[in-house]
């Protein structure tokens, strides 16, 4: 072969391989999950207001203790499905870490009738005009955002949790930081 | 079941709070222009600006509490972006990988063209195919059809 044909062949055997790779890259993602750019990012600050008591929650008060926040909405139907698992996880395991749920795109009436009675374990906080969901990257409900005791955002699960997942990423919860699993919506 | 995937579908589409307030006209057209840019995350190829979905309708308030705030268009640009990735523009800008994307395309283009323009100019060789015998050249044959027309194309 000719040192002509030899760099006709390596240059394009080059732009083959580039190609080749933008493709796998591009092919290999779900084109509908949106990428969750806080992982392993302080968590940002924000400052509620309790459904039920009507005291302001303060994230930067709260470190110390590894926090779970559930997103939810009273129109949404997995919401549904979803709310006893996080109500049952919080009850369990309230001593070691701090749940809330915060609603998302929702009047406080409706999110009052679907919470029912208050609970201690679980308390509700009122995100007006969803500023904090959008600080926090939500793209919709139910989302749960899972913050180390140091205040990093360390996982979120995109769809309804179930208690094996919850159980899980509780205990990711406590090791030191590393690989995080992938969020599958 | 009705109840499950009317719930789901629900879930998507049925927000349930009012917008912000608009602004003031000026504003507000930064906020819809820039509200166009942005990839609502519940919807197929919708911008925030378009969409009615509860989580585009957030994000809108978002972009309007940034304008009021007096943030620049890339600062807004940056807070989507370090939030939802370069995913969030409907416009990727052209740079890392994305260039890549943009690049090759036309790398190929103009290789493609460089090679047809070369072959296009390469002399045509003089007939490589033996040309055909003369009549002269041509051995006489056996059958007296192909002599006798031959001879009438001789004439």
């Amino acid at each position: 072969m000719s040192r002509r044909g030899l760099w006709i062949g390596l240059s394009l055997a080059a732009v083959t391989a580039v190609l080749l790779f933008v493709l796998a890259k591009g092919f290999g993602r779900d084109p509908h999950e949106v990428p969750f750019q806080l992982r392993g990012k302080p968590a940002p600050d924000f400052t509620l207001r309790r459904m039920d008591t009507g005291a302001p929650v303060r994230l930067s008060e709260l470190k110390g203790k590894p926090i779970v926040l559930n997103f939810w909405a009273s129109w949404c139907g997995p919401c549904k499905a979803e709310h006893p698992v996080v109500t049952m996880a919080a009850r369990r395991f309230g001593q070691d870490y701090q749940f809330f749920g915060v609603v998302f795109e929702d009047t406080e009436e409706n999110a009052r009738a679907f919470a029912g009675a208050p609970d201690p374990s679980f308390p509700q906080l009122i995100d007006e005009r969803s500023r904090m969901a959008v600080d926090y990257g939500v793209t919709g409900v139910p989302e749960t955002y899972f913050i180390d005791a140091q205040g990093i955002l360390r996982d979120k699960v995109a769809y309804p949790i179930d208690p094996r997942t919850m159980m899980e990423k509780l205990a990711a919860l406590k090791q030191p930081a590393g690989p995080l699993s992938e969020v599958v919506r | 079941m009705t109840a499950w995937v009317l719930g789901l579908v629900l879930a998507s589409y049925a927000p349930q709070q009012a917008g912000s307030a608009l602004l003031d006209p000026a504003r507000e057209a930064r906020v819809q222009a820039l509200g166009k840019q942005l990839r609502c995350p519940m919807c197929q190829g919708l911008s925030i600006a378009d969409s009615s979905s509860s989580a585009a309708r957030a994000q809108m308030d978002k972009v309007r509490e940034l304008v009021a705030d007096g943030k620049s268009d890339p600062e807004i640009r940056d807070y989507f972006t370090s939030r939802y990735g370069e995913w969030a523009l409907l416009d990727p800008p052209a740079s890392g990988m994305n260039l890549l994307v943009w690049l090759l395309p036309l790398a190929l283009l103009v290789g493609g063209g460089f090679a047809i323009a070369r072959t296009m100019r390469r002399p045509v060789p003089a007939a490589e195919a033996p040309a055909p015998p003369t009549e002269a050249e041509r051995p006489p044959s056996d059958d007296p059809y192909l002599e006798a027309v031959r001879a009438e194309l001789r004439r």
